[in-house]
């Protein structure tokens, strides 16, 4: 598809920022966000990321009017819009499902939402006629959605969003339902498409991948509460826990004991030694020791890094790169290890050493 | 009447118990008659007869002649019990009935001017009903109107959409009024009688019962029905008058053997029971309330009773011929259907504006409007067919399919409908026209 | 590869045991409908008299005023019936499956009852409160002077008649939205749309299969229905026509065979039509994602109104089965408002011998509502998951049952089975087993719609999987799709037993003796006479009631058994 803008034929309106404070809300006696705080900028494409049921979805149904929350702001562009009914926010939303609706055509779906705002007839032909020329669908205007392959319906959602020319754009897992390859080329259009008509979007997923390629911002979710905040490459290199370590790529996790004080503080891996705490450090109670998979090598030692004992569990060849399972005390860890052509592979069950920068190293609790 | 009803159920489970022992066998009987009227007669009959039992399958009287029919290759049925003499003569000439002279004796041959049996010996009548008008008393009072008496009182604009009436072709009983209406009057005088209470019709049921069932629920205020229907309503504790008009007959109601009965003896034995003194005076049963074929019972009856064969309004009623009757019959039902079931709202609209006028006219008399209501009287009352037509071979044999037809009956009954209907709708003309001249 | 080519061919051949199911539906079809019911309609085209074949009588049919009136009084009757029948059901329907409404299950419950509604005495019940002269009318009357029209003329007829069917429009539009996916709604408020725009706009739409099954199914029944229009003295329809002609005595007149087959032709027109609007329009499979249409709170002021609106259309619906019961207790009820006085004695009079009825009542009805029940299962089955020639033939003809008047099936029930004899002498017909099989053909309409229904909410897919392991066609009919549409199933058997619980015009021309006849006979009887009035109503107290716990109860197993399989939220 190439992603023909027009700008003026659907004029974006200045990027609105959106801010959440203190919102809760409670199923019953169940409760589902917690103390929520969000500051998202005019023009960002922020990314909400979590496991399913950790509240992204029902925060993003709670900014466009689907959820009631019982306290808190959600102000968007300066206006206060939790009173709203969803109808009068103005708030473009993709369903997961795409929701497109199967008694009309495709451009009887994108004229809808400017049909209940009561443009003139010329407005709505000419807008549908841009919104479908956005998301190169224009020649299929007439067929029915059911006629349609699931990328075309999830670019016929979107162009129905857009043409409203809303305030800010949430995505529910826009992509869950196309298969690889199309998941891949639509995020790049979709990262495109909000580039262009700098539209603040909220993205929401369980896809880390899918966050950290098209999104400026992520905020993780976990069990109604949102872990961490920030860049994806700030959220990788510098996870606020355990949890997002774990969440964003592949995190080894090492139990042991911190010892001594002050400068002197090391950490304790039992039945494979002890790792130096850097100077200023952040350990906070109950840490465990996190690394990631290609910060740690195996059987050589670069300068300035401490050695563990471990054995090796198994052994994945991937091509650029091996990947070994290492069994260090009780945890298996993973070290990926750049392959170089000739070499030889270690061979499982043989002990190795396994060194590790203190200063590539992390000390998170849960 | 709780207590005979208990009675006679504890009697029949009795014979239930018995039967078997001393078998005379199951006796089936087809009937129009409501279980109001067939329980109390079963009870007796099975009491009179120890070893019977009576079967009864209640059916319309229509469906009733139907299923006879239909089943007549391996019939299962003994006897056929009903008011309208003519499903009798419909049964008979399809000689579904068998002869049979009945044991009681000494009973009269003729009720009013009405043969109480089948000149054949096919059927017997076992009770008399006289045809009248019944009515709501509540309802007259509340509409301010005074009883009818007479059935030109019925064409009087006051009682315009408050009476209601069978239709002939759904309902024996009707059929004989109407039928009674045009010997006692004439062919062309009678249908202007009959057309001038068309026009003030409310209903026109499909049911015998519908309209004694109107008139004592008030929904309607009229009712031209069969007297039982009133007395037995009385009986019941509903707030309705009856009252027969002089012209007017009885007609007996009948019973009859129907051939090849599986059961021969335990027919006869019901028909005997029902002609006695016994099975007679069960007929004065307040829910019942039928005129006993037997003069002697009449000393039994109650208060007030009618009795057709003292009682000098009936020696006054009309002679009937059955066989005048019997040649037009389909004609008739189907003249009626057409001229005024099947177009109620054309003559009623002629017939009110006729009313409207009539009354305009009456109290600024100009004999140009008179004569312009005269007109219009004469087109309601307009047939598209005389008597002799009626009863003609070709108009018979297009109801029956008969050989001698110049029309198919459906072309005769358009013909008839579009008469009917180009005359109402002058006639409504003419009237309005009247009005005008007067207004 | 090879499945992929295996599922064109699987779906054009027919399997043995389908064409042996297929012939045996037929056979039954042949014998105890068409047959049957040919015989009778053959009249229509022979020549009175000659008997001589001919079309003729069709000729006359359009050359007739009368007829031409009735044709469009019918359709105009049953096309109105339909609009009041829908603005019942509609705010209903919506209240129930769209709002936090505390009454839902009574409605669900309470709105089924109109249907059991035994002949005569709800129309008889109708006249004492909405008659010319009834509670309503005098009460105006008195008060302003003033009389409203209700059960006069063919305004009547719509009025009656859309009380007594809109739970068909209720049943199907209800499930139909139910099954709406929540984000279709959530998606129109997103754009913009609220309120009764966004119904109007895309809930009704995604509904309307559900509601076109319904609303073909009020017309239908409407256009074919006599008892109504006889009762209030409407005669110029069709059904009416053709009862009157059918059963006058001494008359053996072609017309109303004819107007028999013209209904049935007009009625298979009008099944095949919705049949064809719905085409494409299955969108439940389309639909994906989460649940149903979200309910919402009410407001106190938005609940006063609720509930109003739902009294009053309950109160108006309820209203036959309201005069019914003040009949059965009343003593004296002749032009007033309320009766005179009041007594249980008619119950007293009806209780000996109502056990006996009730007894005929359930043995037939629930024999009659078990054959529809697999004959529809197996026709539906047949119809959506099998190529096998002929099979929307049994659709049709099962469906032209709905048309065929009772009186027009009993007369042909008698005329093919009477001269054929049991070894004792009697007669077949006269066995109470061909009352069960009557009521089974007149009902299997209702049951087959409610069959397909099932099917349809049974994925494919989940049929395929069944037989992807290994399972039979016959063991994934008997291990996936029979337990997966039981909710189905039993809701059919319900519409069928209730309906013909209370039927009466084929049953009158087949039950040979009282002690065979269920209670519709018994209420009829009765209400031949002044005196049976209370005790017919009283009878028909106990009818309903009785047919309404079984109702009940069977929803109370459909609910259960759901739950069990988890199939609702």
């Amino acid at each position: 598809m190439t992603v023909n803008i027009n700008s003026t034929a659907l004029a974006a309106s200045p990027a609105k920022a959106i801010s959440i404070s203190d919102v809760n809300l409670y199923y019953g006696a169940l409760h589902v966000l917690k103390d929520i705080n969000l500051e998202i900028q005019p023009g960002e494409f922020f990314a909400f990321l979590g496991p399913s049921g950790c509240g992204k979805t029902t925060l993003l149904r709670l900014i466009a009017g689907f959820n009631e929350a019982r306290q808190g702001k959600v102000v968007i562009g300066g206006q206060d819009v939790l009173d709203m009914p969803p109808w009068k926010r103005d708030i473009g939303m993709v369903f997961q499902s795409y929701a497109l609706w199967p008694h009309m055509t495709v451009a009887a779906n994108v004229a809808f939402g400017l049909e209940e705002r009561r443009l003139p007839r010329a407005e709505v032909e000419r807008r549908v006629q841009a919104a479908l020329e956005l998301v190169g669908l224009k020649h299929l205007a007439d067929r029915r959605p059911s006629q349609l392959s699931g990328g075309q319906q999830q670019r016929v959602a979107l162009a129905r969003t857009i043409a409203i020319e809303p305030k800010v754009l949430l995505l529910d897992e826009p992509l869950s339902n196309l298969d690889a390859k199309m998941r891949v080329e639509v995020r790049r259009e979709l990262r495109d498409l909000q580039q262009r008509l700098k539209l603040t979007t909220i993205f929401v997923t369980h896809d880390q991948e899918e966050a950290n390629t098209v999104c400026d911002r992520i905020a993780v979710f976990n069990e109604g509460r949102i872990q961490q905040v920030g860049t994806p490459m700030g959220l990788y290199e510098k996870p606020a826990n355990l949890f997002v370590a774990n969440f964003l790529g592949t995190a080894n996790i090492l139990d042991g004991t911190v010892s001594g004080s002050g400068a002197q503080r090391s950490f304790e891996v039992k039945g494979a030694g002890s790792i130096p705490i850097p100077e200023g450090a952040s350990v906070p109670a109950g840490a465990k020791l996190v690394f990631r998979p290609q910060y740690a090598t195996l059987g050589t030692l670069e300068p300035g890094a401490v050695a563990l004992t471990g054995t090796i569990a198994h052994r994945e060849f991937l091509g650029a790169t091996v990947r070994y399972g290492v069994q260090v005390g009780t945890a298996t860890v993973l070290i990926d290890a750049p392959f170089h052509s000739g070499e030889t592979l270690l061979e499982t069950g043989a002990t190795t050493t396994l060194g590790l920068k203190p200063s590539s190293a992390l000390w998170l609790s849960e | 009447m709780l207590k005979t009803i208990a009675a006679a159920m504890l009697m029949s489970a009795a014979f239930v118990v018995t039967v078997h022992a001393q078998d005379g066998g199951k006796v089936t009987i087809v009937t129009s008659f409501s279980k109001d009227v067939t329980d109390p007669f079963k009870a007796g009959f099975e009491a009179a007869n120890p070893g019977f039992t009576l079967d009864v399958q209640n059916k319309s009287t229509s469906s009733g002649v139907k299923y006879i029919d239909e089943t007549k290759v391996n019939n299962q049925v003994d006897l056929f019990w009903a008011s309208a003499p003519d499903a009798f003569d419909s049964l008979k000439s399809r000689e579904l009935l068998a002869k049979f002279t009945p044991s009681v004796t000494g009973l009269p041959e003729k009720v009013g001017s009405y043969p109480v049996n089948d000149k054949d010996g096919y059927y017997f009548g076992f009770a008399a009903s006289g045809y009248g008008i019944m009515s709501n008393d509540r309802y007259l009072e509340a509409n301010d109107l005074p009883k009818p008496v007479e059935w030109s009182d019925l064409t009087k604009p006051e009682y315009h959409d408050h009476i209601a009436i069978a239709a002939p072709s759904r309902s024996g009983t009707t059929h004989l009024t109407i039928e009674t209406i045009l010997q006692g009057e004439g062919w062309d005088k009678g249908w202007a009688t009959l057309k001038g209470i068309g026009g003030n019709l409310q209903q026109v049921t499909e049911r015998s019962f519908g309209v004694p069932d109107a008139v004592n629920s008030g929904q309607t205020g009229i009712g031209i029905v069969i007297d039982f229907f009133a007395f037995s309503a009385q009986a019941s504790g509903f707030p309705v008058s009856f009252a027969y008009p002089s012209v007017t007959t009885v007609v007996p109601a009948n019973i009859g053997i129907v051939a090849n009965a599986p059961n021969q003896a335990g027919a006869e034995a019901f028909v005997n029971y029902l002609l006695s003194e016994k099975g007679q005076a069960v007929l004065l049963e307040p829910a019942i309330r039928r005129l006993p074929i037997n003069p002697a019972l009449y000393e039994k009856a109650p208060e007030g009773f009618p009795n057709p064969f003292k009682d000098p309004r009936f020696q006054s009623m009309i002679t009937f011929d059955s066989d005048v009757s019997k040649k037009r019959t389909d004609v008739v039902d189907t003249l009626y259907d057409q001229l005024i079931s099947f177009q109620l709202d054309n003559i009623k609209g002629a017939t009110k504006a006729i009313h409207e006028a009539e009354k305009a006219v009456a109290a600024n008399e100009q004999a140009a409007a008179r004569a312009l209501l005269t007109e219009a009287h004469a087109l309601i009352a307009a047939m598209p067919i005389t008597a002799e037509e009626a009863a003609s071979q070709q108009v018979r044999d297009a109801f029956t399919g008969g050989e001698e037809k110049t029309a198919r009956q459906a072309e005769l009954e358009q013909k008839w409908a579009a008469f009917a209907s180009e005359k109402y709708a002058a006639a409504k003309a003419k009237a309005e026209e009247a009005l005008a001249l007067v207004d | 590869m090879a499945l992929v080519q295996s599922i064109p061919i699987r779906r054009v051949s027919a399997k043995p045991g389908q064409i042996f199911a297929i012939a045996l539906i037929a056979l039954f079809l042949a014998i105890f409908l068409i047959i049957p019911a040919g015989t009778v309609i053959y009249t229509a085209f022979t020549e009175k008299g000659t008997g001589a074949l001919t079309i003729v009588n069709f000729v006359d049919f359009f050359n007739t005023d009368l007829f031409r009136r009735s044709f469009f009084n019918s359709v105009y009757v049953s096309g109105m019936s339909v609009v009041w029948a829908t603005a019942i059901a509609l705010p209903l329907a919506v209240l129930t499956t769209r709002f936090d409404f505390r009454g839902s299950l009574i409605i669900q419950t309470l709105g089924f009852v109109p249907l059991i509604m035994p002949p005569f005495v709800g129309a008889v019940a109708m006249q004492l409160l909405f008659g010319r002269n009834g509670t309503v009318n005098l009460i105006l009357n008195d008060w302003f002077g003033i009389r409203i029209p209700f059960m006069e003329g063919l305004n009547g007829v719509i009025f009656v008649q859309s009380l007594h069917y809109f739970p068909f429009i209720l049943i199907n539009l209800s499930t139909s939205l139910r099954n709406i996916d929540r984000s279709m709604e959530e998606a129109a408020q997103n754009l913009g749309s609220s309120g009764v725009r966004l119904f109007r706009r895309i809930v009704f739409p995604l509904a309307m299969p559900g509601y076109l099954a319904g609303a073909s199914l009020v017309f239908v029944k409407v256009f074919d229905d006599l008892a109504t229009p006889l009762l209030l003295n409407v005669k110029d329809m069709l059904a009416p026509q053709a009862y009157l002609r059918v059963t006058s005595v001494g008359l053996t007149d072609p017309m109303g065979y004819v107007i028999s087959v013209i209904l049935i032709a007009v009625s298979i027109f009008a099944m095949w039509l919705s049949a064809v609007a719905m085409r494409g329009k299955d969108y439940s499979t389309t639909q994906r994602g989460g649940g149903g249409l979200s309910r919402r709170k009410l407001s106190r002021g938005e609940s006063v109104i609720a509930y109003g609106v739902v009294g009053l259309i309950l109160l108006l619906v309820l209203s036959p089965h309201i005069g019914l019961l003040l009949l059965s207790l009343a003593t004296v009820w002749s032009f007033s408002p309320l009766p005179d006085a009041y007594t249980v004695a008619h119950y007293g009079r009806v209780f000996g011998e109502s056990s006996l009825y009730i007894k005929n009542t359930l043995i037939y009805a629930s024999l009659a509502g078990l054959i529809d029940v697999v004959i529809g299962g197996a026709i539906a089955y047949l119809v959506l998951r099998t190529k096998v020639v002929g099979r929307r033939w049994l659709d049709w003809a099962a469906t032209a049952a709905l048309a065929i008047p009772g009186v027009v099936l009993g007369i042909g029930y008698l005329r093919t089975f009477y001269g054929i004899t049991l070894p004792d002498g009697t007669p077949l017909a006269t066995l109470w087993v061909m009352v069960v099989l009557a009521l089974a053909i007149r009902r299997l309409p209702y049951a087959l719609r409610a069959c397909y229904a099932a099917l349809q909410q049974v994925s494919e897919s989940l049929e395929e999987a069944a037989e992807n392991l290994g399972a039979t066609k016959q063991r994934t009919i008997r291990r996936i799709v029979l337990p997966l549409m039981t909710g189905g199933l039993l809701a059919g058997f319900v519409t069928s037993f209730s309906t013909a619980a209370v039927e009466l015009s084929a049953t009158l021309m087949l039950i040979q003796s009282n002690s065979d006849a269920p209670i519709a006979y018994g209420l009829y009887v009765f209400m031949q006479s002044p005196a049976g009035r209370g005790p017919g109503a009283a009878l028909g107290v106990i009818a309903v009631i009785m047919v309404a716990l079984c109702t009940l109860l069977s929803h109370y197993v459909i609910e259960r058994r759901q739950k069990a399989l988890g199939v609702t939220k």
